[in-house]
């Protein structure tokens, strides 16, 4: 035991150390690597604390879609904190054509090309932020005061767990009772599907929000376009050679991470998460483009997996009990047709996240599809 | 034999410690990434050991999926460094 309690402290001491690390990180690029290392080590934590479901979690969308989401804004942020010689617009031809036929001329824009020019660097908008200093960075105080908060929220929430008197209480055992009767195994994918079948159906209507809220952040002159400044050109043998060879057994294990969701750790959103990963190597490599955010077809896919579950669960409402309740003969079937319609929205949901707004305006014939 | 895969989980995850110095010292990016490249083998390592000595549901699993995303996780920090 004493042994087990050895790899524990080990393992503390390296989320501890590179937490600590991460935030005091120089570069952004770097405090990004980091950060993807800290989430390898929080999936070895989650898995010490047998919560298999949140280790999988983290381990696909941690080391999946956030690092490439985290990646790209370092990068864009170094790219602004530090712009190139030809950035401020003077080589770009003027397009007053364009400017005109849009009748929309913003005051403070004299330029004709210049919304095509990148944002201020970030430190300018950040230098009247009271507690800030010139930089834009926190001011001593300000982090002070952060830590001793964050260090107390710990403490507090740390003496709740160990000073309570008796075991907590838990659902546990009540949660397990009837798990037989829905065909599953693992009781988190039955809280889920089943008991807080609302929450998660909520969920994927939350990612549906935070696609638009992204969206939302398209210029008016390239809405219903493609993401990606532009079209990513074939990339060099390795990469085109990984992009062909990956993504078949990443489908495989998504599918297998699905299915064995009903018995073991797994579930929609862990295949999802790496699906997308998949599709942005695919992405990333130049082998497919990235789609126009205006197209019909795209948006009906990424509505279809919380359409199924609310359809499922309305269905409810004629067939047995109530609303998202399942006929017990067919529990299991049903549950499992929702989770891979599920899947397969949220891994384009995920991935069009991680893509973001559309930067390219849309072709003629896309507009009129 | 629990006691013994222990042991080595702790020794490579105290290994994959000496590791993170390089993360964070740099001095370059590049030196970060083989960092975590390599804190990811050894990670894996140390659950899989961890996950069979102390019979963790799913570890397997866990250690699939991040061995699978481990090459990804490369792919989008060297094309990073290379496309601005």
């Amino acid at each position: 035991m004493s042994l087990a309690l050895l790899a524990d402290g080990a393992l503390v001491l390296l989320v501890l150390g590179l937490a600590f690390w991460v935030n005091a990180a120089a570069s952004g690029f770097a405090a990004v690597v980091g950060y993807v290392a800290f989430g390898l080590l929080l999936a070895l934590a989650w898995m010490r604390l047998a919560a298999g479901d949140v280790a999988l979690t983290e381990a696909a969308v941690g080391s999946g879609a956030t690092g490439a989401v985290l990646v790209a804004a370092a990068m864009r942020l170094r790219a602004a904190a530090d712009p190139p010689p030809s950035w401020p617009g003077v080589s770009r031809p003027s397009t007053p054509n364009r400017r005109s036929a849009d009748g929309r001329d913003t005051p403070g824009h004299d330029g004709g090309g210049d919304d095509l020019a990148p944002p201020a660097p970030y430190s300018d908008s950040h230098r009247d932020v009271p507690g800030h200093d010139e930089g834009g960075k926190p001011g001593l105080s300000l982090r002070l005061a952060a830590l001793v908060l964050s260090g107390l929220v710990t403490a507090g929430l740390a003496g709740l767990v160990l000073w309570t008197a008796g075991p907590a209480p838990s659902l546990a055992e009540a949660a397990t009772r009837h798990l037989p009767g829905l065909g599953m195994g693992n009781a988190v994918t039955g809280v889920l599907i089943a008991y807080r079948a609302l929450d998660t159906l909520l969920e994927k209507v939350v990612l549906l929000l935070a696609l638009g809220g992204v969206w939302s952040l398209t210029r008016d002159r390239v809405w219903g376009g493609r993401p990606f400044p532009r079209a990513i050109p074939a990339g060099n043998g390795a990469l085109i050679l990984l992009a062909r060879l990956l993504p078949p057994i990443g489908i495989v294990v998504a599918v297998y991470v699905l299915w064995v969701g009903a018995t073991d750790p797994g579930g929609a959103f862990q295949g999802g998460a790496i699906l997308t990963a998949m599709w942005i190597l695919v992405m990333l490599a130049g082998l497919r483009d990235a789609p126009p955010i205006g197209s019909r077809r795209l948006r009906l896919a990424v509505a279809a997996g919380p359409a199924a579950f609310l359809a499922v669960g309305l269905a409810g409402f004629v067939l047995p009990t109530g609303f998202l309740s399942y006929p017990e003969s067919i529990a299991k079937p049903l549950i499992i047709a929702v989770e891979a319609v599920l899947t397969l929205s949220i891994a384009l949901i995920l991935g069009l996240l991680v893509a973001g707004p559309a930067e390219r305006p849309p072709d003629p014939a896309e507009r009129l599809r | 034999m629990p006691e013994f895969l222990l042991l080595a989980a702790t020794v490579i995850l105290l290994m994959v410690a000496v590791g993170l110095v390089r993360i964070l010292r740099g001095p370059a990016d590049v030196d970060r990434l083989m960092a975590v490249q390599l804190l990811g083998t050894g990670g894996i390592a140390a659950l899989l050991l961890l996950g069979i000595a102390t019979s963790l549901p799913g570890a397997v699993d866990v250690a699939l999926v991040l061995a699978l995303l481990a090459a990804f996780a490369a792919v989008i920090f060297v094309t990073s460094l290379d496309s601005p």
